[in-house]
């Protein structure tokens, strides 16, 4: 055919290359420039020591940023990991009380309930088309208030002390550090190599074509809250180590700053946009501009200022990046 | 003042080193239909997009009534009585038709307070200029898209509109609805409004319109009266070559049945509705918009769930479906009506969207393997010539007729035996409508029972080789492509009650 020009103009083609770049790896843009500015203001973010705590913290952040960006592909919203941290913590203080040989029965444990709740959270999305929002708000009161409840208010049992093993590292290396890096690599696999990773995408991006494509969109969407729930559970039993008893406020604040991290990191509100690279540096900012802050000596109301800033800021522009095409 | 009341003079834009527009001037006397044609791509929304403030020029000037426009927001421009009905309308579901047209303006009384007597008197009065009647209360979500759009019109007529550009009016209306448009164009003309018509469809040009515009490559080919023009020389400029014949022809024979539906129903319009298949034709749906005609595709596909009756594919045992999964496993593929709605991930590139449905076949243990699915791209690019910069480009970025293509790519990977197009050439330029015509015989031949479903009569007659007629949710009719003629089918399709449909 005359019309058929087999690629279009090589401008054209540089300028949606130029504009998904920017979307992929504007973050890291944003994290370099951070990491410059730490080295006038926080020098003392530099030493060995530092990092290795900002790397650990980070980690604990970032396991649960991996199963909200999935979660987030979807088009869905994760706010119960609040409680599933809570739930966490108390399986394992209540089930191993302080026996290290337990850790393994109790992690399952932790595991085969926090499954149970992203089921619950994905059947109310999907089956019962409850907003995501509502859902899983729902189910953090819910777990909260069943832990409670079970605990009565006074969380029993004892952290074991193999536990503790999260707190220590290896020049930076730790052990959350390298279970963060090998989840990422692994979801990261899954979401650009695999078919599953595809109607994730698919599922996010058109729900309805992704129906009509024959993809199970509602297997998929309550999956994904399945994984999300257990790497929260994870990232719970690292934390619980970090912590070393049942603390009520645990992970309190972390479902937020991973929806953040997602965000900053360019992963879209909306579904079927962005991706782990990205929660990554998304992670990694929000963790350090914490750390900074405190090593500044600023006060926490302006710590969560500056991170309201960045959040909005991050916002702003890949809505701006959007518009410009 | 000059004789025009708006004259676009060399108006020049690019998209990031891309060129859109270049040097393109059109000129409007008030109460004259231009007609705005040229294939997807070609820059004609573009420079509606100008006019209505959404994108701002590289270079040139607007003068409208007489006076050099500055730059100026959405809102000043439909002030100064421009408006744009767009094709994908504009309207609020839940809101009625009285505060859809007056959104924003709504007439108050002290305080703030909405005067609804007077809001819904001015809505009624506007509709009745455009010579209907209806409920003025009801939501815009009752009324069908016909309907709707004759509700963007009158929100257009509230603004005191001089100018109205419509873009691609047509595309979703049939027949009546279609003669309706044109009689409120007719009287708009008369009360002096100057109109921008855009259209795929060339007979409704020459229908309407005083003066044709032809883009092509963002360039414009020329502007003449349409009486200096016949069909023929119109597609020509558009194309740039002659069309020799629209409608590709092959000879076969009927095949054998390959699938049956019988007294179909789903929670829809569609009622107990029954037809077979034979491999290798096409079976064209005609019918008014809102009669059940995708309504019908869906209830094959499984997309909607039935209520009543069955649907079976012949020799293959037990193939019966109830999701599009489960249909697609049986060899059914539906390319929907609304690509960007149901066909199309917009935001994932061509890979992603060509290899959705055959993950399985290109998978090993879930994991995608990169040269087959290379190769699937690859194929797909060639055998349907779809014009990208790359696999990974995201799909959102081609134009409406390779967009369609990719979608159609996606679902002849799939090898089926029965493919459903809901208006595949909708929204689709001149040669890819061609492109498709030709892909649809090929499919044909390797013996593929088509269902096609279309609002375009031409089409429907120059490739179908039997007809079914829908009316109201109904199949009234079946017309052989012997003795199908465009006022047979309306008739059929406009029979008994289906006279309310304009209102």
């Amino acid at each position: 055919m005359s019309i058929a020009k087999p690629y279009e103009s090589a401008s054209g083609a540089s300028n949606w290359r130029m504009r998904k770049f920017i979307a992929d790896f504007g973050v890291y843009i944003a994290l370099a420039v951070l990491l410059l500015a730490a080295t006038v203001l926080t020098p003392k973010l530099f030493e060995v020591n530092t990092i290795a705590v900002v790397m650990r913290q980070a980690s604990q952040l970032g396991i649960v940023a991996i199963g909200q960006t999935m979660i987030l592909l979807v088009a869905g919203l994760d706010l119960s990991i609040g409680g599933i941290f809570l739930m966490t913590s108390i399986v394992v203080a209540d089930v191993t009380n302080g026996r290290d040989e337990m850790v393994l029965p109790a992690i399952l444990i932790a595991l085969a309930l926090g499954a149970l709740i992203g089921a619950g959270n994905g059947v109310l999305v999907t089956k019962r088309r409850v907003p995501p929002f509502v859902a899983t708000l729902g189910m953090l009161v819910l777990v909260k208030g069943a832990t409670q409840a079970y605990t009565k208010g006074v969380p029993g049992g004892f952290v074991p002390d193999v536990l503790g093993i999260v707190n220590q590292s290896w020049f930076v290396l730790s052990i959350p550090l390298l279970l963060w890096l090998g989840l990422n690599a692994f979801f990261i696999f899954v979401l650009r190599r695999t078919s599953y990773g595809r109607k994730v995408y698919a599922v996010g991006s058109n729900i309805e074509a992704a129906r009509l494509s024959g993809i199970s969109v509602d297997v998929i969407r309550i999956s994904v809250y399945i994984l999300g729930s257990c790497l929260a559970v994870a990232s719970g039993v690292v934390l619980t180590g970090y912590v070393g008893y049942v603390d009520r406020f645990i992970g309190t604040g972390l479902e937020l700053d991973s929806i953040a991290a997602a965000i900053v990191g360019g992963t879209a509100f909306v579904g079927g946009r962005g991706g782990l690279l990205g929660t990554i540096a998304g992670v990694l900012i929000i963790q350090l501009l914490s750390t900074m802050a405190l090593l500044m000596g600023l006060d926490i109301e302006v710590q969560f200022i500056i991170k309201g800033l960045v959040i909005l800021g991050a916002v702003t522009l890949y809505s701006l990046a959007e518009t410009e095409s | 003042m000059s004789e025009f009341i708006l004259e676009m003079h060399n108006i020049s834009k690019s998209f990031a080193g891309v060129q859109a527009l270049k040097d393109v001037s059109i000129r409007c006397r008030p109460g004259q239909v231009y007609g705005l044609v040229g294939e997807n791509g070609a820059g004609k929304s573009t420079l509606m997009k100008i006019l209505a403030g959404a994108y701002k020029a590289d270079s040139g000037e607007i003068i409208y009534k007489g006076q050099l426009r500055e730059q100026a927001t959405a809102g000043e421009i439909i002030e100064s009585g421009i408006s744009i009905i767009y094709q994908e309308l504009a309207l609020v579901p839940e809101m009625s038709v009285a505060e859809n047209i007056f959104l924003g303006r709504e007439p108050r009384r002290a305080l703030g307070v909405l005067n609804l007597k007077e809001l819904h008197q001015r809505a009624a009065a506007l509709l009745k200029r455009l010579g209907i009647t209806p409920n003025t209360r009801m939501p815009i979500s009752e009324l069908t898209v016909a309907q709707r759009q004759l509700v963007e019109i009158a929100k257009a007529l509230s603004q005191d509109a001089d100018l109205i550009v419509m873009d691609e009016p047509s595309a979703i209306l049939a027949g009546n609805e279609l003669d309706q448009l044109f009689q409120i164009i007719e009287s708009l003309v008369e009360q002096g409004v100057a109109i921008i018509y855009i259209s795929h469809r060339l007979e409704e040009v020459f229908r309407i319109a005083d003066e044709v515009t032809v883009l092509k490559d963002g360039e414009l080919v020329d502007t003449r009266p349409i009486e200096q023009l016949d069909r023929a020389m119109l597609v020509e400029m558009m194309v740039g070559r002659p069309l020799d014949e629209i409608f590709p022809q092959t000879q076969h024979e009927q095949g054998e049945l390959v699938l049956v539906a019988e007294d179909i129903s789903t929670d829809t319009i569609l009622t107990s509705a029954s037809l077979e298949l034979y491999a290798g034709e096409i079976l064209g749906i005609a019918g008014m918009v809102g009669s059940g005609r995708t309504e019908l595709a869906r209830a094959l596909f499984g997309a909607d769930p039935l209520t009543g009756g069955r649907i079976r594919l012949v020799g293959v045992d037990g193939a019966t479906w109830s999701n599009p999964a489960q249909a697609i496993q049986s060899g059914l593929v539906l390319v929907p009506e609304d690509r960007k709605a149901h066909g199309l991930f917009t935001a994932l590139s061509v890979r992603i969207n060509v290899t959705i449905p055959i993950l399985r076949r290109l998978t090993r243990f879930g994991i995608v393997r990169g040269a087959e699915e290379e190769a699937v791209v690859e194929r797909a690019r060639e055998r349907l010539s779809i014009v990208m910069a790359s696999a990974d480009q995201e799909t959102q970025y081609l134009s409406g007729g390779n967009q369609q293509k990719v979608v159609l790519a996606k679902w002849l990977e799939t090898d089926p035996t029965v493919v459903i197009l809901d208006e595949p050439t909708r929204g689709v330029d001149v040669g890819a409508k061609f492109e498709i015509y030709k892909l649809m015989r090929q499919l044909n031949d390797r013996g593929i029972a088509i269902v096609m479903i279309s609002s375009e009569l031409p089409e429907v007659i120059g490739m179908s080789d039997r007809i079914l007629v829908m009316n109201d949710g109904r199949i009234v009719g079946e017309v052989g492509q012997d003795e199908a003629t465009e006022a047979g089918i309306i008739a059929l399709a406009t029979m008994s009650n289906s006279e309310a449909n304009g209102q």
